[in-house]
């Protein structure tokens, strides 16, 4: 009796599997036509999604996002600058999207992937848009000296939706960050207080102790695929492959929209299904603000 | 906004106020930076699987150095390459530009990716993959000494992850020279202080060393301290390392 369910078994198990690389798009209809995704995921929601503050210990701030197997890392270190003439009293945020070649097959080491300068950008214009900072808390002294923050955001795995999960851990290492406490030396150079030395008070320090950036309003995003009639959330990078049209919408947390992106593909954006991807980013807003703040719980206690 | 057009301007990390002159890096009672003894590594903790999107990788700590492996392949060789009745091996080494205390310092590695490659090339059967390349790709998330040891023995790991047919596992640490005394697996601060450095890679279990490094100045009898100390480590290492492997496998069956 044994015998022939194992060798039927395994045969339809590789039917399945010579089926989905042979007919991909066919197999996801199948999948879609009674509602639900290969990997098990109603079509309107988001994988599960983790949130890890101060992961890399020398940088000033740091987080490490997970949704599903997309893994980003970011780390923000604090540098001194002298401002612009046009703002001297403002600090400088400098985003960067890496993609090294160990987070997916397709990129390789020396050229950056086509993927990181969109990304880098979108994430400045977002972050920007949002006013989530006010570039005059980055200030030390005005005309003289001010902060650069550069926000390094690795990829270390690649599987779909990286905007969003990019996004996240930027958001996530800005409310970990913490402004060291620095004092204006002879030279008129910067240099970090150390706990002892402001005892003596030689220096006076330009300001007075660790601390946090006030972020206002915080944005947040999901990218949808539109695909015939279906809207799938957060796709997988294969679900990205192989269905062309992706809308992402970012919201912050009062509701108003950041920005909205289509680059294109065969499914027309109507209005309806605007909507719809809207109202996924506005329900997916609530539960990112709900782990966001968990974890800034958490990290208080220790 | 307008500070964010054009080209970036010119940054400095704050630096400490005292300029402490290279403070001794050994107390009274000849302790290192962070307590342990001359003959003593950090504690390591490895783990496979770490990336889903290649064939095999692996994630290792040791103490604060942080390094994470992907392997892609055996896949096609680029087309620009020569037939080749065995199969080629591709390592890359970089850094994240926070991994080091100065932002961007770690771009100075640039002979790493050969060094790994050479580490590991002994140790692949590379006659099991004719006409295709295995690629190795290494970030350093955070880098607290001893960072190309920690890379070769994580990239064994994760080619063993990947089901790549090898002699042994590969296990690598490295040792630095004080006047008359020797350290293993040195931290950061011990590194850029040191008189001499060797590094070893060896395959434990055949006895057989792959890679030897030695710079500075050493005398034959340190040399052989040196790399006795660092087979002995190796050894130990690759008992973590197995034991890695072994844990997920089980996990896998459950």
């Amino acid at each position: 009796m044994g015998l022939p369910n194992v060798s039927e078994d395994l045969s339809s198990e590789m039917e399945v599997d010579a089926f989905r690389r042979l007919f991909p798009l066919r197999y996801f209809e199948r999948h879609l036509a009674e509602s639900i995704r290969p990997d098990g995921r109603p079509l309107g929601k988001a994988r599960e999604t983790s949130i890890f503050l101060g992961a890399v210990a020398s940088a000033n701030g740091s987080a490490l996002v997970k949704i599903g197997s997309t893994t980003i890392l970011t780390a923000i270190k604090m540098e001194v600058m002298t401002p612009s003439l046009e703002s001297p009293d403002e600090g400088c945020l400098a985003i960067d999207f890496h993609m090294p070649p160990i987070c997916s097959p397709i990129v390789r080491p020396g050229r950056p992937a086509e993927a990181s300068p969109v990304v880098s950008k979108q994430l400045s214009d977002t972050i920007s848009s949002s006013k989530m900072i006010d570039l005059k808390e980055l200030s030390l002294v005005s005309g003289k000296a001010a902060w650069m923050a550069y926000l390094d955001i690795y990829c270390l795995d690649a599987d779909g939706a990286l905007f969003d999960a990019a996004l996240l851990s930027a958001v996530a290492s800005l409310s970990h960050l913490q402004i060291p406490v620095v004092a204006m030396n002879d030279d008129g150079k910067i240099v970090l207080v150390s706990e002892e030395d402001g005892q003596k008070r030689e220096q006076e320090p330009v300001n007075k102790e660790k601390r946090k950036l006030t972020l206002r309003s915080i944005p947040f995003s999901l990218t949808c695929i539109l695909h015939k009639n279906y809207i799938l959330a957060d796709p997988t990078a294969e679900e990205e492959s192989i269905m062309e049209t992706h809308v992402t919408v970012v919201l912050d947390t009062s509701g108003q929209l950041i920005s909205l992106y289509k680059p294109g593909g065969p499914v027309l954006a109507y209005t309806s299904a605007i909507q719809d991807c809207a109202a996924l980013t506005r329900q997916r807003v609530k539960e990112l603000k709900s782990f966001l703040d968990k974890a800034n719980s958490a990290m208080e206690v220790e | 906004m307008a500070g964010k057009g054009g080209s970036t301007p010119a940054t400095y990390s704050p630096s400490p106020t005292t300029d402490k002159k290279k403070p001794s890096l050994f107390n009274e009672d000849l302790a290192r930076p962070d307590g342990r003894s001359f003959h003593q590594c950090r504690p390591a903790f490895f783990r496979t699987g770490a990336v889903n999107a290649a064939s095999g990788s692996a994630y290792a700590e040791v103490g604060n150095t942080k390094v994470i492996v992907s392997v892609f392949g055996p896949r096609e060789s680029k087309k620009a390459m020569m037939y080749s009745d065995i199969g080629r091996l591709n390592c890359n080494v970089s850094f994240t530009t926070f991994a080091t205390p100065i932002r961007g310092q770690g771009s100075d590695h640039k002979e790493y990716s050969s060094m790994l490659h050479k580490a590991l090339e002994g140790a692949i059967i590379l006659e099991t993959f004719p006409k295709t390349t295995v690629d190795v790709f290494a970030l350093v998330l955070e880098s607290s000494g001893s960072d190309l040891p920690v890379v070769i023995s994580c990239a064994s790991l994760a080619l063993a992850d990947a089901g790549i047919m090898m002699y042994d596992l590969v296990a690598s640490v490295s040792v630095s020279c004080f006047n008359k005394n020797l350290v293993i697996d040195p931290v950061l601060e011990e590194e850029n202080g040191q008189d001499g450095s060797l590094m070893i890679t060896c395959m434990p279990s055949r006895y057989e060393i792959t890679q030897l490094t030695v710079t500075g100045e050493w005398s034959t009898p340190k040399i052989n301290e040196g790399m006795q100390l660092c087979l002995d480590a190796c050894a130990k290492l690759a008992k973590i390392m197995r034991s890695c492997l072994k844990e997920a496998v089980s996990d896998s069956q459950e």
